[in-house]
């Protein structure tokens, strides 16, 4: 028999005790496995929504001459100019207009280069995107639900025919009511091809838009503003700090319950072995080898509890997240901490029942009854 | 070369209040078989415990098997190699079979698990329980358990045995087994036996009888002794 073989069979010789403290263990560490778990995968949600979909800001105008449409625009050469800013990942510029469109005599009609429309936080409904510099369009939901048009249809704008190809679907109300098309059209029917009214940026991953954003300012600050959606993603991304602050939280409370729980079955084990003690001092054992022994021990209900609870939490995220519309996420991280803690907690745990081991006189342990 | 030998040691407890050693001298020889006998509270475990090295005294000296246990600073080491300790109840481990019992001192050495385990079943070969090995000790037999102690206390090739009452709990004619087997083993490996009882029937198998009351030694040898000054 090996000396770990003898230190994993001990904390099972006194088994309900042992599966109390297992189960006990086990709760916290399925607490921080879930919540580890459901937090990185709001975090991930949130990351791709604004880094997948959607421009990250857009840039406007400072002093912007009016459009003669009633728009305000800035020159179209800013837009290889902030493609060109660090951090920067792509620039698109969109031309809004306001232009009779069907049967109404102004309505909102905006330019877009067809590889753009992403940043535009837009999703195809039906159909699909217009070609560049064609005569083709997309409707917003809205739009196209009032006016009764659907995919195929043709659709008078600016006095010229275009064809409906596609029908999109948005969150942004204004937008569920608009009009897309190619931003070289839009030039072409404006008779501007020098003008735009925005610039849609999204930054490289694992840059942040607001340090990106910053840079622009501080470079061309004077004559272009950035309008970000930082405050909500500032206020999403404290929402996501408050909840990884309460899993640490949690972890926190299951070490502290775990700890005082493995201290006390440690302390109770120790205590009705107090004439094994006794005996292994009396055949020579160290007291470096029963703390190692008593530690031990400790260790192996922790990490029994590591295992069984990573394995439970693993399995109710994974198959309960997705029925309350969580999808939650499960990187290597999340198991390092769980089995960080549970064996930081089987070390604490063991090493004062183990001091008073080592500190039991031989002759006394002994002569206990 | 002497196995033991103790010079006016002194130990009390609870303050000095409860003398359990008062002055002793004492010495015994390499591979000699020695009983200590008294009546309870006399002294006679705490001497033992000394000569083990699980207790120091207050004062005198005391050496055991060449090493001075007064400076000693490795005392644990003291006893995985040189002492194997037998009590009157077994203390065998109960999660653990017959022969992992008797592995358990063998931690103190550098051993692998392969040797460990070769050795312990020669032991319980010794004690006549090979095929016992695997079960596990409330399986045997009070008698059983107490030969398994005697294999563990020779685990380590000690050169001294000390038993604390090793028959106290058993009955007579089971005791008789026990004691022969201890003398044989003493015989055959040339140990030095102390044996600790209160039993006279006991006592008088060893070369020597060593009687203790209140502290102190009163025959270190002397049969004459026996009888006339202690009631055991």
């Amino acid at each position: 028999m090996s000396f770990l073989k003898f230190i994993i069979k001990n904390p099972f010789r006194r088994k309900t005790s042992a599966v109390l403290s297992i189960v006990g263990i086990a709760i916290g560490i399925i607490v921080i496995v879930a919540l580890g778990g459901i937090t990185d995968g709001l975090v991930n949600t949130f990351e791709e929504t604004i880094h997948a979909g959607g421009a990250d800001f857009q840039i406007s105008g400072k002093e912007t001459g009016d459009s003669a449409y009633g728009t305000n625009t800035i020159n179209a050469s800013w837009t290889d100019k902030i493609a060109n800013v660090s951090g920067v990942d792509e620039a698109y510029p969109i031309y809004v207009v306001l232009t009779s469109v069907g049967d109404d005599y102004r309505n909102t009609l905006i330019g877009i280069d067809p590889n753009g429309t992403t940043l535009a936080d837009i999703s195809m409904k039906n159909g699909r995107i217009f070609e560049d510099n064609s005569s083709e369009v997309i409707l917003g939901e809205i739009y196209a639900d009032d006016n009764n048009y659907s995919v195929g249809d043709n659709i008078e704008i600016d006095g010229e025919d275009f064809e409906v190809v596609g029908i999109y679907e948005t969150g942004d109300q204004n937008m569920a009511s608009g009009v897309f098309t190619s931003i070289t059209k839009v030039g072409d029917l404006m008779d501007d091809e020098d003008s735009i009214s925005n610039i849609y940026v999204k930054v490289k991953k694992g840059q942040d838009p607001q340090t990106v954003a910053d840079r622009i300012d501080a470079e061309y600050g004077d004559n272009i503003t950035t309008v970000t959606s930082i405050m909500e993603m500032t206020q999403m991304a404290d929402m996501l700090n408050m909840l990884q602050a309460s899993t640490w939280a949690i972890s926190l409370l299951a070490i502290i319950v775990g700890g005082l729980g493995i201290i006390n079955t440690m302390l109770m084990s120790v205590f009705e072995r107090t004439r094994e003690m006794g005996v292994l001092k009396a055949v020579g054992w160290s007291n470096g080898k029963i703390l190692t022994m008593i530690v031990g021990e400790s260790l192996v209900i922790t990490i029994v509890s590591a295992i069984i609870g990573s394995l439970i939490g693993f399995l109710a995220c994974t198959f309960l997240g997705p029925q309350m519309g969580i999808e939650p996420l499960f990187t290597p991280k999340i198991f390092v901490q769980a089995f960080a803690i549970a064996i930081f907690v089987g070390i604490i745990g063991g090493i004062y029942p183990a001091i008073k081991a080592m500190k039991l006189p031989p002759t006394e342990a002994l002569r206990y009854e | 070369m002497n196995a033991v030998e103790m010079k006016n040691v002194y130990k009390s407890y609870e303050n000095g209040n409860i003398k359990a050693l008062n002055g002793i001298d004492l010495t015994i020889g390499e591979g000699e078989f020695v009983s200590i006998i008294g009546p309870s509270g006399s002294g006679k475990s705490t001497l033992l415990n000394m000569l083990g090295a699980l207790d120091i005294p207050d004062s005198g000296s005391i050496n055991v098997a060449g090493q001075d246990l007064n400076t000693s600073k490795k005392l644990n080491e003291f006893r995985a190699q040189k002492i194997g300790f037998i009590f009157q109840l077994h203390n065998l481990i109960p999660n653990i079979s017959v022969v992992e019992n008797i592995e358990i001192p063998m931690f103190t050495q550098k051993l692998s698990s392969k040797e460990m385990r070769a050795k312990a079943l020669k032991l319980l070969d010794d004690v006549s329980l090979r095929d016992k090995a695997d079960i596990m000790p409330n399986k045997l037999s009070g008698g059983e358990r107490q030969r398994v102690a005697i294999a563990r206390a020779l685990a380590n090739d000690p050169s001294i045995i000390l038993a604390d009452e090793p028959t106290g709990s058993l009955d007579s004619k089971t005791s008789s087994k026990i004691l022969k087997q201890l003398i044989d083993l003493h015989e055959d490996k040339n140990v030095t036996l102390i044996i600790v009882t209160h039993d006279m029937d006991v006592a008088k198998l060893a070369d020597r009888v060593i009687e203790v009351l209140d502290g102190e030694i009163i025959s270190a040898g002397d049969d004459s002794l026996i009888n006339s000054k202690i009631d055991v």
